[in-house]
């Protein structure tokens, strides 16, 4: 498969050693992508998380034990897997940044994409979206509602991109040469320990194309070959470990 | 020339292939997908101008600083404000749902009178006339009696005051650390000010119990400080929280004996000759040394002597540490939780220092109200114990943003307790477990709709004072409270020295020096007063506190855990908080609590079975989650499950372990304490 490259590619940098697993991002994404509430949320392949933060455990016994907690959007892959099996284009990494789109009105409902996706972001509208009365009136404008059978992801709040490309056009400025604070998704603004680092992986100004190449830096199911534009890092070599699938006596990333 | 056969069929495969060259079938197909998505049941978005309303969050008592995102004057989402001193652009998992709350099903609304079980809808008037009625007999004879859930806000001058007026001294706040922090170091100790944690400019944190991290005193604060880390932070409790998972080093010891663990450092820390100049100091030292030895302190909490030892040095060795010492749960701390930790700072000579324990003014703005402080130390258990007893029988019971009948200790028997007083007022904007049973419910509006304040949240490590303004107009028929009081105590010809609620809120900014228009803009006051201190004390009498035995009958200790996301002592599980709950905090109805590997086996329970938590005070029902967070002999349960009231979102989910926890009293000081539970978990 061919790969586009881009001058301009949004990436996440996820200090996982600052996680605390609070859960802030994940209610601020809902509330910022208009996904609807659920009364029923503990049967976890029903629910619609673009943003979920896992707990990972480095499996010892207490009290050597340890905890990390690991939030997960949409890797943004470099290759995805997603929109290589989309039979109707619904979902294509095509737009300079490297976001992977997500057409709702295009998507037939098929979950070629979930069933391809090695990082399970992708989510199916099991049901119609319901609001309780009069909540419907908090919708963010900035993106649309979709209904049952399409599925939907991260999208690095995409709508945020336009918006500051607009500003920045607005303003006379290079849309393609964002600052660092034009653009940040919903649940990078909120996280209360700055645990999630926003930016430019191809703007050496931009904090996250330093972290990026940090020694604990790393993706999740790096040697799938999907070059994921999320990456993670953590002092814990046990948390990198669980990142990809290791031989016994193999090397971790960064040791 | 007619058209035939062959001519006909050219014509259709050529007018079929030429549409094909037109816009016309992908045009079509476009429709159609979005037509066959676009059903009227699913809500339209309703456009409208952007703009941002900055406010301050009232959901809990950490007092962050909000950006409101609005469409056409509309909340929509809810940010951190940046410029904010307690969120500095974070948030929480309450405050980022605050918005949708607005419209949650649980909201009451409008004034609601019990009759006999059912709710009827009353006028305000008709209210007012209620509640004047009940209380002119009361006038001069004290019988009415309030509670707050509302920590740090500026609406509690104005309801003491009228209490005051009304001759009763019967006000009491939810219990919380900073309640127990106004008992320990303001009554028993002498301090003055409140405690407040210098996070930002320590180089070593060390949190006993205290879960700074996930929910515990200004928590985006804190969380903010750790993010920008200088130093240490090492977390001593009986489970991996959120705290412990990020910490530099987690120190396993058992509930409420994390004030042993403390004293042990001070053993070690006035061996390497430190000392400080409160009265007392010499008994306290001598109690130390003698009876909390490393060896005692180690059989006590179960640290090996070295680890103790250890973190002493680090301490000593540090340039600027502070030591945070709390609930594992944000209350029912014993007076040693908080004196022990309290006395490590003045050890190392913490005391106002940067980076270290503040004590920071409080400022009034009701003259006739009593001193907040003050009234910080009247013990909301004492008064239900006494209610039990019969020693106190109000005629009215106020309850302003509280949710005593969950919230509270052994819960289930709160509910009996309350029973006993024949008039209860519920100032609550959500239905919750105590408005259920209130005979008036008088709907306070959601923060976002009304005018109100906090005033240095507890913990902060400084003055900080911001305003909550309205950002939307009640969507309820919802009044505020101290507005409501203040028309209700003009109908009894009550006179608090009050105009507005407005006018006693500009009035605390003046007192403080700060800009009234700036504060409504969203941005904070931010003052750097600290309390010096004249004569400290230090209890001996709340050593002997640690040496406690263990219950053998109930061989479990019981370790809650206070998750936001799940809901805090007055707000159940928001509509966008259901699917942050993770998988093995919630399986259906049944919430899950939490034992190692060792302590499940002790118990002969596996995975996924159901057991009962049964302490002296009650019990709860719940599914075993076998996980190594938790230490040996110690059952981790999440606090927020098992609501009765609110809606679908939170309700019948669970149960409250609350019920389970066992309030005890202290010999020595007659403190009530819940921190340190046992109970016995058996199959159910």
């Amino acid at each position: 498969m061919q790969v586009k490259e881009f001058k301009v590619k949004w990436g996440m940098v996820v200090d996982l050693d600052k996680c605390t697993g609070c859960g802030a991002c994940m209610v601020a994404c809902q509330a910022e992508n208009n996904i609807a509430p659920v009364t029923e949320g503990s049967n976890k392949l029903r629910t619609l998380t673009w943003m979920l933060v896992y707990e990972l455990s480095n499996g010892k016994d207490f009290p050597e034990h340890d905890i990390a907690y690991l939030p997960r959007p949409c890797m943004q892959c470099g290759k995805p897997s997603c929109s290589t099996v989309c039979p109707v284009v619904a979902t294509t990494k095509d737009e300079e940044g490297g976001i992977v789109s997500q057409i709702y009105p295009r998507c037939i409902g098929c979950r070629y994409c979930m069933a391809a996706c090695p990082y399970h972001a992708r989510y199916f509208n099991w049901f119609d979206p319901v609001w309780p009365e009069g909540m419907d009136k908090t919708l963010n404008i900035s993106t649309s509602v979709r209904p049952r059978g399409v599925v939907e992801k991260c999208t690095f709040c995409h709508h945020r991109f336009a918006a500051a490309k607009e500003k920045a056009r607005m303003e006379g400025r290079d849309p393609m040469h964002l600052e660092e604070e034009d653009y940040i998704p919903a649940c990078v603004e909120v996280c209360p320990t700055g645990a999630i680092v926003f930016g430019d992986l191809n703007n050496p100004e931009h904090k996250v194309a330093k972290l990026a190449k940090s020694r604990y830096a790393f993706r999740l199911l790096e040697r799938l070959g999907t070059e994921p534009q999320v990456y993670y890092m953590s002092k814990r070599e046990w948390v990198r470990r669980q990142g990809d699938n290791y031989l016994e006596n193999e090397k971790t990333k960064g040791e | 020339m007619g058209l035939d056969r062959r001519g006909f069929i050219t014509f259709l495969v050529g007018g079929a292939a030429g549409t094909l060259f037109t816009p016309v079938p992908w045009k079509l197909l476009d429709d159609v997908s979005i037509w066959s998505q676009n059903w009227p049941w699913i809500p339209k978005l309703k456009y409208g101008a952007k703009g941002v309303t900055p406010t301050t969050c009232k959901l809990c008592p950490a007092g962050c600083g909000l950006d409101i995102n609005t469409v056409g004057k509309r909340p929509v989402t809810a940010e951190g404000n940046f410029s904010h001193p307690l969120s500095q652009g974070g948030i929480c998992p309450l405050g980022a749902a605050a918005v949708q709350l607005l419209y949650s099903p649980a909201r009451v609304k409008g004034p609601l009178k019990n009759n006999g079980g059912k709710f009827e809808s009353i006028s305000w008037d008709e209210a007012k006339k209620i509640l004047a009625e009940k209380l002119s007999t009361q006038k001069g004879s004290g019988n009415v009696a309030l509670i707050s859930g509302d920590e740090n806000g500026t609406a509690n001058e104005v309801l003491a005051a009228f209490l005051a007026a009304l001759g009763s001294s019967d006000y009491y706040f939810m219990p919380s650390d900073a309640t127990a922090y106004a008992t320990t170091w303001n009554k028993m100790m002498g301090g003055q000010g409140q405690v407040g944690f210098d996070l930002e400019n320590s180089d070593y944190v060390l949190m006993l119990g205290a879960d700074l991290l996930s929910s515990w005193g200004t928590v985006v604060r804190n969380q903010k400080a750790f993010g920008q880390k200088k130093g240490q932070y090492i977390y001593v409790g009986p489970v991996q929280t959120g705290s412990a998972s990020v910490a530099d080093k987690w120190v396993p010891v058992l509930p409420g004996k994390e004030s042993v663990f403390a004293l042990g450092l001070a053993y070690y820390i006035l061996k390497a000759g430190k000392t400080c100049s409160a009265k007392g100091f010499a008994d306290f030292k001598e109690y130390i040394l003698t009876n909390y030895t490393p060896s005692k302190v180690q059989a006590l909490t179960g640290v090996p002597a070295n680890d103790i030892k250890k973190v002493a040095a680090e301490l000593i060795a540090a340039r600027r540490p502070v030591i945070v010492s709390g609930s594992d749960f944000g209350q029912g701390s014993g007076s040693l939780d908080t004196v022990a930790g309290i006395f490590l700072n003045l050890l190392l000579g913490r005391l106002n220092q940067p980076g270290g324990l503040v004590a920071l003014p409080s400022v009034q703005a009701v003259d006739k109200a009593p001193d907040l402080n003050q009234l910080r130390q009247n013990s909301l258990i004492n008064f239900i114990s006494d209610v039990q007893k019969g020693a106190k029988r109000p005629d009215v019971l106020f309850i302003y943003e509280a949710n005593p009948l969950y919230a509270l200790p052994q819960a289930s028997q709160v509910a009996s307790v309350l029973d006993k007083i024949p008039f209860k007022v519920s100032f609550s904007t959500f239905l919750d477990e105590t408005a259920a049973k209130a005979d008036l419910i008088l709907p306070t509006p959601h923060f976002l709709e009304r005018l109100d304040d906090a005033y240095t949240p507890f913990g902060a490590g400084a003055v900080t004072y911001s305003v909550s303004t309205p950002v939307i107009k009640p969507v309820f028929d919802a009044k505020p409270t101290p507005d409501f009081i203040l028309e209700l105590a003009e109908a009894l010809g009550v006179d608090l020295g009050i105009s507005s609620f407005e006018d006693v809120l500009n009035a605390k900014a003046g007192k403080l020096g700060a800009d009234w228009e700036e504060l409504q803009g969203g941005q904070a006051y931010v003052g750097d007063k600290k309390v010096f201190q004249s004569t400290l004390s230090l209890p001996t009498q709340t050593l002997s506190g640690g040496l406690k035995m263990a219950s053998t009958e109930y061989p479990i200790y019981l370790a809650p855990q206070a998750k936001p996301y799940i809901g805090n002592t007055k707000l159940a599980t928001p509509p966008f908080g259901v699917v942050t709950i993770r998988e093995n905090e919630l399986k259906g109805r049944d919430f899950y609590v939490h034992l190692n590997k060792a302590t499940a086996k002790k118990l002969g329970l596996k995975q996924d079975k159901k057991v009962k938590l049964v302490s002296a005070a009650g019990q709860c029902k719940a599914l075993v989650n076998i996980t190594e967070t938790v230490m040996n002999d110690v059952v981790a349960a999440p606090l927020g499950f098992g609501h009765t009231a609110w809606d679908d979102f939170s309700k019948g989910k669970g149960d409250n372990v609350f019920n389970v926890l066992t309030v005890t009293q202290e010999k020595t000081t007659g403190l009530y304490v819940w921190n340190n539970s046992q109970v016995k978990v058996v199959k159910a």
